[in-house]
Formats: structure tokens, C-alpha cells, sequence
């Protein structure tokens, strides 16, 4: 089983997550998992950071949105960089771009 | 070079990767650019996906036939579930304007399917659900 290799980082306040891999359903609750546990800071940003991400199906998009709602509560925006252009165009065809921040 | 490749599957959500991999090594032999290849990669997943989770009231093992085929100017996968009834060119649209505290998190699959191919068709026969979908190839 293809597993997606998740790399936590802290840069000042900001906790940046670097993955590797493809996010299907069936590796997408790895990612979630990470992503909410890094929104479980008291402060501070989510990074997300998608170089090496070769597929975002909609079973990782729920994880990002779950993770743009525990951190709306306290005021934060989620961050995407590094996006690939086909993953930009599904968030776009989604409307995730409206709440989540996505740096190229 | 094949026109057409057919692979089994099993009802598991591991054997997603090897769909992911048999569309790429087709595509890469018929030269078709990553970025048709990631969309059709993304659109069969989703309604693996869809068979997988929702589609057996039983817990038991079944096969999911898949056909890739390239026709002049697209690209086209058939994809065949003895799974319960579901079309879902009949599933209902999702709102991708709500603000974020009113998204919920479901339908998003079919979404992504109908926006990223370029044609869908559904039938149920002889209780299978068959469906293809296309993608000009520009």
C-alpha cells in the first residue's frame, strides 16, 4: 500500500506540513489527521506544503477543508505553497481559493 | 501499441494506486500530456472511490472491470460495478460559493468528475452500473 510521507516543520509561529505522495482516498486520512493535529496549536498558521504532491482527490480536499474550519475558529487562514497548477485548477473548480490562501 | 487495456479490481480503496498507475503508463504510451492524464487519474478515482465506499450493502469481495481506450480524439474509460443502482449524472450539485462555515464536506466527488471530463454516460444492465467517461484529447 502506497502511503504518503508527511514532514512536519516549525517556523516561528507557523507549523509547515511538507508532503510527498498521492492524496487518494485511501491516503487522504493521513493527511488529515496531520493537518488537524497541527490546527490543534493554540496559535499560529497551517502551512500546507504540496511541491510533491502528484493528486489531490476530493477525500483530501474534505481533510483541507475540515482543517480551514478548525482554524477559522481561531482566526487563522489555511496556506497552501508550492501548489501544483492541476491541483490549483480542482481547488479552483471547487471554490476552495475563496478560504483557503494559495502561495504558486 | 494497445488501443485498449482492461484491468480487474477488488472493492478496496488500496487498489486505487494501481487504477492511478495503469492510466498513466496508457497515457504515457499513447502520449498524452500529464495534465489529461492527471484530470482523467483524478475523475476514475473519484467513482472508484464512490463503488468502493457506498456501492455493496455486503461486506463481502467483488470485482470492479475497468477498459482505458483511446478513440480518434479522446480518451474514454468504461468503468463496470455490480454494486447497488447509482448514476451519478443524477447526483445533486454541490454549492462551491457557500462561505466556508456553510460547506459541508460531501459531493464534492461528482463535482470533480463532471467538470474535469468532457462527456458521461450511465446505464444499468443486467444489474451492473456502467459507466464512461471521455476526455477530448486537445
Amino acid at each position: 500500500m502506497k502511503e504518503l510521507e508527511i514532514t512536519q516543520q516549525q517556523l516561528q509561529s507557523t507549523i509547515v506540513l511538507h508532503v510527498v505522495g498521492a492524496v487518494d482516498s485511501n491516503t487522504a486520512p493521513e493527511l488529515q489527521e496531520a493537518l488537524l493535529r497541527a490546527t490543534e496549536a493554540p496559535t499560529g498558521g497551517v502551512e500546507l506544503d504540496l511541491a510533491k504532491v502528484s493528486y489531490m482527490s476530493s477525500a483530501g480536499l474534505r481533510a483541507l477543508l475540515l482543517a480551514a474550519k478548525a482554524l477559522q475558529k481561531r482566526g487563522e487562514r489555511l496556506t497552501l505553497v508550492n501548489v501544483p497548477p492541476q491541483i490549483h485548477n480542482v481547488l479552483n473548480l471547487t471554490g476552495f481559493t475563496t478560504f483557503i490562501d494559495v502561495k504558486a | 501499441m494497445t488501443e485498449h487495456v482492461e484491468i480487474k479490481l477488488h472493492n478496496k480503496l488500496s487498489e486505487l494506486a494501481s487504477a492511478n498507475q495503469t492510466v498513466t503508463e496508457f497515457g504515457r504510451q499513447h502520449g498524452l500530456p500529464d495534465s489529461i492524464l492527471h484530470d482523467f487519474n483524478l475523475a476514475l478515482g473519484e467513482i472508484l472511490t464512490n463503488i468502493i465506499s457506498y456501492g455493496y450493502t455486503d461486506s463481502g469481495e467483488h470485482e470492479i472491470t475497468v477498459r482505458l481506450s483511446i478513440e480518434p480524439g479522446e480518451m474514454r474509460v468504461d468503468v463496470e460495478d455490480d454494486g447497488k443502482p447509482f448514476n451519478p449524472l443524477e447526483a445533486p450539485e454541490v454549492d462551491t460559493t457557500n462561505p466556508l462555515e456553510e460547506r459541508a464536506v460531501g459531493g464534492l466527488g461528482v463535482h470533480l468528475v463532471r467538470k474535469l471530463t468532457d462527456g458521461l454516460e450511465y446505464r444499468r444492465h443486467e444489474g451492473k452500473n456502467l459507466l464512461v467517461m471521455k476526455k477530448h484529447l486537445r
